[in-house]
């Protein structure tokens, strides 16, 4: 299959720079696959699950939260704000996350903006586990 | 001659004990400079990346449904400037302010300042501030900058400035640092003026509507940025102070070796004065 130049950068630096067949990851408007060829193009991305597919077939997980796709002339920029390889997610420190944020969002009192990062801590958490079970 | 060595004997030890301060800040400086030099290094493919991307889009763009897309409406600037916490930097600070003024100069403007030295210079011209939250550039974390960048986006929507522009200092290396500013917002500021001329656009399809993604890029754009120059500017200003530091040290070693100099010829004029004394005073006799 024909394969296209890759890029992955997030603020922790750049996580993948090479060759790959096909990108899909979850956009602000539902899930969404890259293949070569593709016309210039500019998205937004969501929370959720990731996958990368390399030039010789191997799927690789990530989860992947926030930021922006785009495709220039056949080069494609993923810029996320978090983006986690399978294998690099710490499973008990996101469960510990869950617990935190299901806790104090039970509780009551909290002020809209902090009910908001809680909701976000939540929902990153759960991506995190999703990704690695 | 006896009062005269005794002050140069004091003075060689007040230039010791600033040449162990420095000494001492020299030291710190190189090793939180590695870590800092780290943290930039890392964080610059993103800073690139993300500039690089939006360029071209601001390049090939012909959708100006945005209101972080089209020529701004008023001519409002502001300046988020990165300056540092603390000074004996050597010209760190200053070069910033200058370039900041040079830029700045003839425009309306006002400023978001970002480290203690950029709120006390804010102060002191009388700038107007958006926001002194973020005093403590050392301590500024990626959530800060998202903040920032959200309160930003926020005031741009709002109409109180028209263009975001970024001062900092961009770590060249080791012994170099480059203060700049760039333009942030809106998008066609992005574009370069060789490339305006271009016949062929490329066209972009955006998904779901350029509207709604500019919306949702932008403030992370503008997050990562300033978390980028925050990188930098931190690196530069380790890097400044270190060599300002290293400077003062080899200064105050060569101050002290001619101090030295000056008080052993000091103290062997008055033996010989005293030799002279004695030898006439026997001759007296």
């Amino acid at each position: 299959m024909r394969t296209f130049p890759l890029r992955i950068g997030t603020p922790d630096g750049l996580l993948y720079e090479g060759e790959v067949e096909r990108v899909i990851c979850r956009t602000m408007t539902g899930d969404l696959a890259v293949l070569a060829g593709h016309c210039n193009f500019c998205t937004a991305l969501g929370m959720g699950e990731a996958a990368v597919v390399l030039e010789d077939g191997t799927r690789k997980k990530a989860a992947c939260i926030g930021g922006m796709l785009s495709m220039m002339d056949g080069v494609c920029r993923l810029l996320a704000t978090t983006w986690e390889w399978e294998e690099d997610i710490d499973v008990a420190r996101a469960k510990a996350a869950q617990k935190r944020a299901e806790e104090k969002l039970s509780a009551s009192g909290l002020s809209e903006k902090e009910y908001r990062m809680v909701e976000a801590k939540l929902h990153r958490a759960l991506v995190r586990i999703g990704v690695k079970g | 001659m006896a009062a005269n060595m005794k002050a140069v004997k004091l003075r060689i030890k007040s230039v010791q004990s600033t040449m162990q301060i420095t000494k001492a800040m020299e030291l710190v400086a190189s090793s939180k400079l590695r870590k800092a030099k780290e943290r930039a290094e890392t964080c610059r493919p993103y800073f690139k990346e993300l500039h690089q991307t939006l360029k071209d889009i601001a390049a090939g763009n012909t959708d100006f449904t945005s209101v972080y897309v089209k020529e701004a409406a008023s001519d409002k600037t502001c300046y988020v400037v990165v300056a540092g916490d603390r000074g004996l930097a050597g010209g760190y600070n200053a070069n910033l302010f200058k370039c900041l003024e040079a830029d700045s100069a003839g425009k309306d403007f006002l400023v978001l300042p970002i480290g203690k030295k950029a709120v006390e210079y804010a102060h002191r011209k009388g700038y107007e501030c958006l926001t002194e939250e973020f005093a403590e550039v050392a301590e500024i974390s990626v959530a800060d900058c998202y903040e920032m960048a959200n309160l930003l986006c926020e005031e741009f929507r709002k109409g109180t400035f028209g263009h975001i522009d970024l001062c900092y200092t961009t770590f060249v290396s080791m012994l170099s640092q480059q203060p700049g500013v760039i333009s942030a917002l809106p998008i066609v500021d992005l574009k370069e003026d060789s490339q305006e001329e271009k016949a062929v656009r490329n066209l972009i399809l955006y998904e779901p509507d350029a509207a709604e993604v500019f919306d949702a890029i932008v403030p992370e754009y503008l997050g990562g940025l300033i978390y980028g120059s925050v990188c930098e500017s931190l690196a530069s200003e380790l890097a400044a102070r270190r060599m300002a530091m290293e400077a003062a040290t080899s200064n105050a070693e060569e101050m002290i070796g001619k101090l030295n100099l000056y008080y052993n010829r000091a103290r062997q004029a008055s033996i010989t004065q005293e030799i002279t004394e004695i030898v006439a005073g026997a001759e007296g006799i």
